[in-house]
Parts: C-alpha cells; structure tokens; sequence
C-alpha cells in the first residue's frame, strides 16, 4: 500500500466498496418495496401482490383526500426542517466558537446539552406542552414544537461542531491575524470557510432530525401536526399506498436536493482554488 | 467592527457567552423549565385520573422495589449494547471507505448522501416497510425458502429482538457514520502514508492511527447512538409486536394512562443513568478537551 | 385552504345553509339548522373554524369538508391517537374546538373544566337516539350490561362543574353519542378450517404462536379477560372494573401464555391488525371493524365472528370544549347538530360503525346499504365503502348479523378501571415479561 490516495486501488477498495454497498442495499432494500408500492391502482393496498398501476396515490397526496392532510403535514413539517436547520447551524456554529475558549459556566452549559439530548423525547413534549397552557400561550409547530426540536438538534449541532472544530488548526487563524485580519474577515474569510463542510453537516443533520421527529413533536405540536405525527395518527387507521407516494416523493424531492447542494459545492471549491491561486500569484508578483 | 474588537481584547469570556447565549437561553427555556417540571411532577401524588401535588417519594419507592424495574432496564441495555456494537461496526467501516478509499471529494459527498437520503424519509414508514419484508411470509423468508435454504418459514425474524435490532441499526447507523466521517476528514492522509512506507501494515495503521485520530467522532457517534436507542419507544413497541418493552415504552404506557407521576420518576432515573453512561464516555474521550486545546 | 373556502362562502353563507338544508332529509330537518342563526350572526360565521380533533377512525376529513359546505364557516379534522389526544386535552385544551372522544375518556375528564357539558335544549337529536345512550336499556326494555364504561353511566351530568355523573338522566348532556360498534375477535376461517364460537379460542395451544390482542392495556385486559371467563378459570365480579385479585390472576394466566409462545404479538395500531391478519401471521385476534373489512379488501378472507359470550362494545362522543363562548359556541352547537343529522352516519355506517341516531342515517343510505349494514339482510348489489371501492360482493350478509342481534348481546364496554395504575404497572410487567 504505497498509497491510498494514488495509484492503482488496494484489495482494500474492493473489500469495502462491497461492504459499502451492502450497507446501501440494507438502507435501501425495503425502500425499493415502498418506491414500487407506491405506484399501485386505486384499489392497492399496502404489500404485495401490486394491484394495477396508477399514479393514484400522488395525487391523493396533492388533494388532501382520506389520507388526511398529508399535503399540509409535509409542508409544515418541511418549512420548520428549514428553520430548525437554519437555526441549528446558526447557533450551534457560534456555541462552537465560543467552546473554543474557556469561560465561566462551559460546564454547565455543556452537561445542560448533554442531559437534554438524553432526556425522553416523550417528556420534554409533555413539559412543554404543560409549560405553554400554564402561561397560556397556545402551542403550534412554529413555537413549541419548534422549541421541543430544538432541544434536540442544537445539542447533535454543538457535539458535532465539536468534532469539526476539534484539531482545527489554529495557525491559519493565527496567521490571518498575524497579516492583520480583524476579528470578522478572520471568521468569514479563513474559519468559516474551512469548517464549511462540517456545517453542512449541522444542517443536514439539523434538518434530518427535525424532519424525522416524533416523541418531542408529539405533545406540542399544538392544533395542526406534523408529517410523523400525521402518519402515526394515520396508521391508527386504514393507512393507503398515499403513506409509501410520500416516501417516493421525499426521496426523488431529496435526490434533486442532493444534486443541486453537489454542483453548489463544486462551485464554490472552484472558485476557492481559483481565489488561492490568484492571491499565490499575486504574493509570486510581489 | 473596531468595538467588537476592542470588546475582544477586553473581555474574551463576554465573546464567548455572546456566542454560546442563544443556545443555552433555548435549552435553557425548553429544556430546563420542562425538566424542573418533570423532577417536581416525580415527588407528586397521583390518583386515578388526576396528579395530586405533594412532596412524597412513593413513586422511587415503588420504582426500586419493583423487579420490573430492573428487568425493563436490562432489555434497554441489551438492545443499547448490540445496536451500538453494530452501528459502530458499520459507521466506522463506511467513514474509513469514504474518507480513505473514495478519492474526489465530490464523490465522497455524493456517496455520503446517497446514505442520507433514506432519512428523509420519515422513521415511521421505513419502520413500517421492515414489516412486510421480514413476516413470515414476506420477501427474506420466500427468497430463503425459494433457494432451498429453509424449508419452514423463520418466525423469529420478525416480531422479536432480531427485528427490533434491525430496526434500530436501520434508523440510527447514519448518527453513527456523520460524526466518525467528520473526525476521520480531519486525518492528514499524508500520515497514513508515512506510516505505511514504514513499512506498517494495514490493520496497524488503522489501530494506531486512524482509530486513535477518529475517537472524538466514536465517542459522540456512540452518545448519538445510546441516546437514541435508550430514548426511543414506538419501535421497540411496533417491532418486537408489543411483545418487548424499555424503559421509555413502558412509561409512555403510563403516559397514556395519564399517570405522570411515576412515568416522570421514571425519566428522572433514566436521565441519571443515561448521564452515567455519557459522562463515562466523556471520560475516555474529552471532547471538549481538543477543542480548546 | 383558507382562501378558498372564504371566496366560496362570500356573501352566501345564508344560501349555503338553506341549501345544505334542502339537501338534507327535509325542511322539519332543514328550519332547525337556519333558525339556529340570526342573520346578524351569519355575517361573521364565515370567519370561525373549529378544530374537531379525535381518532383517525372518526375525525375524517370527507366529513369536516361536507359540514363546511353545509354550515358556512370552516371546520377542520384532525388525527390523533388514543395517547396524544388525551394528553393534548388535558394540557393543551386550548388546541382544541371539538372534543372527539370515547365514552370512557368522560372519567379522566370530569370536573375538570376541560369540554362542556351539551344542554338538552340545544340538541335535537336525543329523542331519535339509540336508547342504550338515552336509557342504558335496549328498546324491549332489557338493561344493556353495566360491566365497563356504559356510556350511559357516564352520560347526564347535574350540573357543569359537577365531579361525579348522575344517576338519573337530567338535562344535561356530558357529550354526544356519535359512533359505536361492537367489537369480537376476528378470524381467517380459510386457515382455521372450523367453526369459532367462544372466546376461549383465543387461548386455545391450537393456536400457539398465531394468535395477537390490542396492546392497549385498558382494553386488552378485557379482551383477555373474556377469554378467561369463558374458558372458565375465573369468572369477575365486573370485567370493566376488576378488583386487584382479578387484575393478579388474569395477568398470571396472560403471562403463562406468553411464556408458551401463545402470542404472535401485541398490537398497537391498526394497521398492525391488518398486517398481522392479512399476511397470515395470525389467524385468531382481537381486531377492529374497518380492520376486518381491509383484510377482505385484499382479497383475504377474514370473519368477524359473533361468540357466545358476547361483544366488547365501545362507543364515541363528541363534546364542545370548555374554552369556547359565544358565536363559536353556537357554531358547535350547530355543528354538533348536524353531526348527527345523517351525512356523517351514512358516511361512518358504509365503514361498518353504528350512528346513535341510525334514523337520520337511513335517509343518507340506500335502501340496499341500510339492509345490509344494519338490518342484517343479504346485499342486493356490491357493497362499496365511503369511497367506492368494493367492500362487499353482493348476496353477503354482515358478520353478525343485524344492528341489535350484535348491539343487543354486549358483554362489556371499553373502560377505565378504578384499579387502573395498578393494572397498568401489571400490564407493563406481563408485555416485558
């Protein structure tokens, strides 16, 4: 193994090019089932055999039919993903910052992140709930389940900026103050950029998780739910193909995401690598 | 910007709280006000319908006497063990490919991605799809029977443990590869190299390089894990049929019941124990600790 | 959403009820919902919506969307299970207009100032209800059984704040009956080869490792409970009220037979049911009507097998909240009214559920659907469900028989014990055991 980065590829690559692939197909082998039940006729059920082909299920999901309002319960559930996204990364990047000096109260603040990460979901839904009838705020998924989520992602956001930030070198921050950055070019110009795909991450995960929340959404999402609790309350009843259509769609929804988020990344490395080697000739002309 | 640095100057600490202030007031309002409740809820009286404020400590009482206690904690711990031991398998081999064995950071991305999709996909319905798969007359057991290699339907795979697992492995490994990956980037692949025209041989450059270099992600991948597993209550419910029960599940039955008082004794304890198991961790690998330096 | 129903109701919300009364049974029916109204009101109707939340077997949204047709202002449904309903309206009252909830909920919410009581006067459908609601009596003057939350013990209320229900029947109504039915166990007759007649089956080692109940601790108890009276290891004082004795010994028995592989699992949605029966994992369970009729629809066969012992009955009210006044107020009043007018009946019925008032049901059915949903009769032509997809072939006759050969041999009703906290803890042990 003269190399892992060039050369001709070690048996290695191929040894866990499959294992890598397994894991996908475990990832994936049930959601096949539901990408093709999904297109079933009208009388479809939920398993096999596939009765008919239609794109039935897609519009029951744009129409709000018996399927309950899975329509509504995905935008909602989209639009406060964004935000507990946005705000995960916000917060839980400049909590991260400021980790990186000691202070009074670290401690406390991190065992506080800690704990609340650890805390049944169930529960901290519930005391939020009892908390917002007690000061009689009528809960909604823009407050209290948008506060309940919160108390879950922004720990997984602090812990993980952690692990970016972590053997971060400092002598890039050093040498920008040194050539006489302020505080703020340092940030925006030399740090953010090199832990941008640490945060990524955050927001990736911030979304992710909000997306997928259950327990804490579940006693404070107030009048209106969101799309896991739709599809919880759903299957309490006779649940249709609409439920497997929302999978498809999440997924071609996330593949177009995912390619866009590609290409943006590949422009802005270009056009890094194109900035560098411009300031490397210009400090050449010099 | 000139205040702002000549604040810096003065006072770093009042940076650092400027910084970190945002998150600690939301913890600290949806967080720590709904936890204060909770622990005083634990002290509370309840009578059949309705929780009866008082300061008594029958409900740790009855929890410690009761053996369902401990066993509801032993099946916690068992699915929390095998699903770590597993999601720690899987994540680190997938980082160590991503990071080590795929070359254009484009295509580490993207592969990185391709296993973030099936996330988007909400937990409930990629729950619900083990089901049929996994019966015994779904997809696995057909398959096994068409080739030959069981001649009766397996029963235990679906409805018992091994689904449970399944389950959890399938729902939570990604929790497990995000941060390892993260830690692994960070390894100076020039490293690896050196050490291997050293003439180090594969597996010790994993053990004595790469694992040493990605225990910050291991820890926190695990934390992610451990919580999630010991927090979790609708997929141990659906997926052993009702037939295996946590701790988190036998108090939201509790919780259904509308019986607080002891189902909030029962998540204080919990949150202690959890914070034991976390705080070990922390332990062996302070992670708070590379970051200030 | 919002936009929409707004345009559509601009200025002719007055013709929107008059029409919606013309559409319904007649004009004795029609006068009572525009009396309900002052023109005054009429003018800010459009602007109030309730919010009726229940469980996703009654809070349908076909129903919400014909009642904001017929009534001018909006009404919205929304899906909750059994646990986040209940909490969410002891906690979070205030995300609620319409309580939609089972009769037993009444226990955990009286005297707490959480729905309001229905003045007699302001409903109009108590004299055409289904007097196992209005009496606890069935019509030949029978008492219906008392074991469990017969929604007639918790049905009159003295007054708004009183902490216990009444007696007697007064004028004041704790909610109004919606839908009910009567659950038994059901079946794959095509896998059991054999008649099925007590409940005693469900314990039967013929079965071992293909049988399943509802991990719902209240009403898996009970159907337990049914097994263990009819195989006669214990006959109970009050299957709706066990006594910790009884608690002990049905849990000793529940847990031996989950020792003994007896179960194939403990459900807890629906859809749970369904799966469970459909693929064959189970062949003998406790279920839910719709559930029975969605394994069919897969082409399975599937009974809903009357026993010999009897039904567990359960039964749905639904109930303004406490927090309403005024305008809103009256527009749940309005509502409740026309809930029960037969629109929402019709619907519900061609589900396999009863309405408490079946008379106003009728006319929203055909002659053919009400023969076979509650008549007992054989179907002339296909049955569909609400809709249009087949449920029944025609010539079928209901699994059970007519509304009061399976409504008329009710053994108990769903409940909540007054030994629940100690049942519950014992519920959790037998699950993990």
């Amino acid at each position: 193994m003269a190399s892992l980065r060039h050369g001709p590829r070690p048996w290695t690559f191929y040894a866990l090019a499959t294992f890598f692939a397994l894991f996908v197909l475990f990832l994936y082998g049930p959601m096949i089932v539901i990408y093709v039940l999904s297109f079933q006729g009208p009388n479809g059920g939920m398993t096999f055999p596939i009765n008919g082909f239609s794109l039935h299920w897609f519009k029951a999901l744009i129409e709000q039919e018996r399927t309950g309002d899975i329509a509504g319960a995905f935008r909602r559930s989209l639009v406060l993903a964004c935000i507990v996204g946005a705000l995960t990364v916000l917060l839980s990047v400049m909590a991260g910052l400021g980790f990186r000096r000691r202070f009074r109260g670290a401690s406390f603040v991190f065992y506080m992140a800690i704990a609340s990460l650890i805390m049944p979901g169930l529960f901290v839904s519930l005391g939020i709930g009892i908390g917002f009838q007690m000061l009689g705020i009528a809960p909604a998924w823009y407050t209290s389940a948008l506060g309940a989520q919160l108390t879950w992602t922004l720990p997984y956001g602090l812990l993980i900026m952690f692990a970016v930030l972590g053997r971060f070198n400092r002598a890039y921050e050093e040498a920008a103050t040194d050539l006489g950055a302020s505080n703020w070019q340092r940030l925006t110009q030399v740090t953010l950029p090199i832990v941008l795909p640490g945060i990524i991450g955050v927001a990736l995960f911030g979304f992710t998780l909000s997306y997928d929340e259950f327990p804490r959404t579940l006693l404070a999402a107030g009048s209106t739910n969101t799309l896991p609790l739709e599809i919880w309350a759903m299957t309490t009843n006779v649940t249709s193909p609409a439920l497997y259509a929302v999978g498809t769609v999440t997924t071609i929804v996330s593949f177009i995401v995912i390619a866009a988020a590609l290409t943006a990344i590949a422009l802005i490395e270009r056009r890094r690598l194109r900035r560098i080697s411009a300031a490397e000739r210009t400090i050449g002309e010099d | 910007m000139s205040g702002w640095r000549r604040l810096a100057k003065l006072q770093p600490q009042i940076i650092s709280w400027l910084e970190v202030g945002p998150l600690a007031l939301i913890l600290l309002l949806f967080f720590g006000v709904p936890m204060l409740i909770v622990l005083g809820v634990s002290f509370f009286d309840y009578g059949r319908v309705q929780m009866i404020p008082a300061f008594i400590f029958d409900n740790y009482i009855e929890l410690f006497t009761s053996s369902l206690t401990l066993r509801l904690y032993l099946t916690t711990l068992k699915y929390v063990v095998i699903v770590w031991a597993v999601t720690l398998v899987i994540g680190f081999t997938v980082a160590y490919f991503l990071v080590f064995h795929v070359r254009s950071l484009l295509w580490q991305i993207g592969l990185f991605l391709l296993c973030t999709v099936p996330f988007w996909t909400s937990n409930i319905i990629r729950m619900i799809s083990w089901i049929p798969f996994l019966g015994r007359h779904g997809v696995f057991n057909q398959a096994l029977m068409a080739v030959g290699l069981i001649h009766q339907p397996l029963s235990f795979l679906l409805f018992s443990d091994f689904a449970v697992i399944v389950a959890y492995v399938h729902l939570n490994t990604l929790f497990m590869i995000v941060p390892i990956f993260n830690s692994m980037a960070r390894i100076d692949p020039s490293l690896l190299e050196a050490a291997s025209d050293a003439g180090a041989g594969r597996l010790r450059v994993v053990r004595e390089i790469v694992l040493p270099l990605s225990k910050t992600g291991i820890a926190l991948g695990s934390i992610f894990v451990i919580t999630l597993v010991m927090g979790d209550f609708f997929v141990v419910k659906v997926m052993s049929g009702g037939q295996s029960s946590t701790v988190v599940s036998a108090l939201s039955t509790e919780i259904a019941s509308l019986q607080y008082p002891p189902a909030a004794a029962s998540s204080v304890i919990l949150v202690v124990i959890v914070a034991l198991i976390v705080s070990a961790i922390l332990r062996l690998v302070d992670v708070r600790k590379e970051l200030t330096g | 959403m919002n936009a929409k129903t707004e345009t559509n109701s601009k200025g002719t919300t007055r013709r929107n009820v008059m029409k919606a009364a013309a559409a319904g049974t007649g004009l004795a029916l029609g006068s009572g919902v525009v009396q309900g109204f002052p023109t005054i009101w009429a003018q800010n109707l459009k602007n109030i919506k309730l919010i009726q939340v229940g469980g996703s077997y009654s809070a349908i949204i076909d129903i919400a969307k014909q009642a904001t047709k017929d009534l001018g202002f909006q009404v919205e449904m929304q899906t909750a299970d059994e646990v986040s309903l209940l909490n969410r309206l002891i906690n979070e009252p205030r995300t609620i207009d319409i309580a939609d909830i089972e009769y037993y909920f009444q226990n955990y919410l009286i005297g707490r100032n959480i729905i309001q009581p229905i003045p007699l006067s302001k409903y109009k459908w108590w004299d055409k209800t289904v007097p196992i609601f209005t009496k606890g009596e069935y019509p030949d003057g029978r008492k219906v059984s008392r074991q469990g939350t017969l929604p007639y013990k918790v049905q009159y209320l003295e007054s708004r704040d009183a902490k216990t229900f009444a007696k007697h029947p007064t004028d004041l109504l704790s909610g109004v009956p919606t839908v009910f039915n009567a659950d038994t166990l059901g079946i794959r007759p095509d896998l059991i080869h054999r008649p099925i007649e007590h409940w005693y089956e469900l314990l039967n080692p013929e079965f071992k490792g293909r049988t399943a109940i509802v991990d719902v601790p209240s009403i898996g108890i009970m159907d337990a409970a049914m097994a263990i009276e009819s195989r006669g290891d214990l006959k109970y004082g009050d299957k709706g009220n066990m006594t910790r004795e009884e608690i002990d010994k049905t849990i000793a028995i529940l847990t031996a037979a989950k020792k003994a592989g007896q179960f194939r699992a403990f459900w807890s949605t629906f859809d749970e049911s369904v799966n469970l029966m459909a693929s064959g994992e189970v062949v003998i369970q406790s279920m839910w009507s719709p559930a029975v009729t969605a394994v069919k629809s897969r082409g399975m066969s599937c009974y809903y097998v009357p026993l010999k012992e009897g039904y567990r009955a359960w039964a749905s009210c639904i109930a303004p909240m406490a927090h309403l006044s005024g305008l809103k107020l009256d527009a749940a009043f309005e509502y409740i009214n026309w809930y029960n007018s037969g629109w929402q009946g019709a619907f519900i019925a061609r589900q396999g559920y009863y309405s408490s008032v079946p008379e106003t049901a009728r006319k929203f059915l055909t002659d053919d659907e009400w023969g076979y949903w509650y008549e007992g009769k054989p179907a002339q032509h296909d049955i569909k469900d609400p809709y249009g997809n087949l449920m029944e072939k025609a010539g079928r006759v209901r699994d059970g028989g007519s509304f009061w050969q399976r409504m008329g041999n009710v053994a108990c009703w769903n409940t909540l014990m007054d030994e629940d906290r100690y049942m519950v803890r014992r519920w959790n042990e037998f699950v993990s055991a």
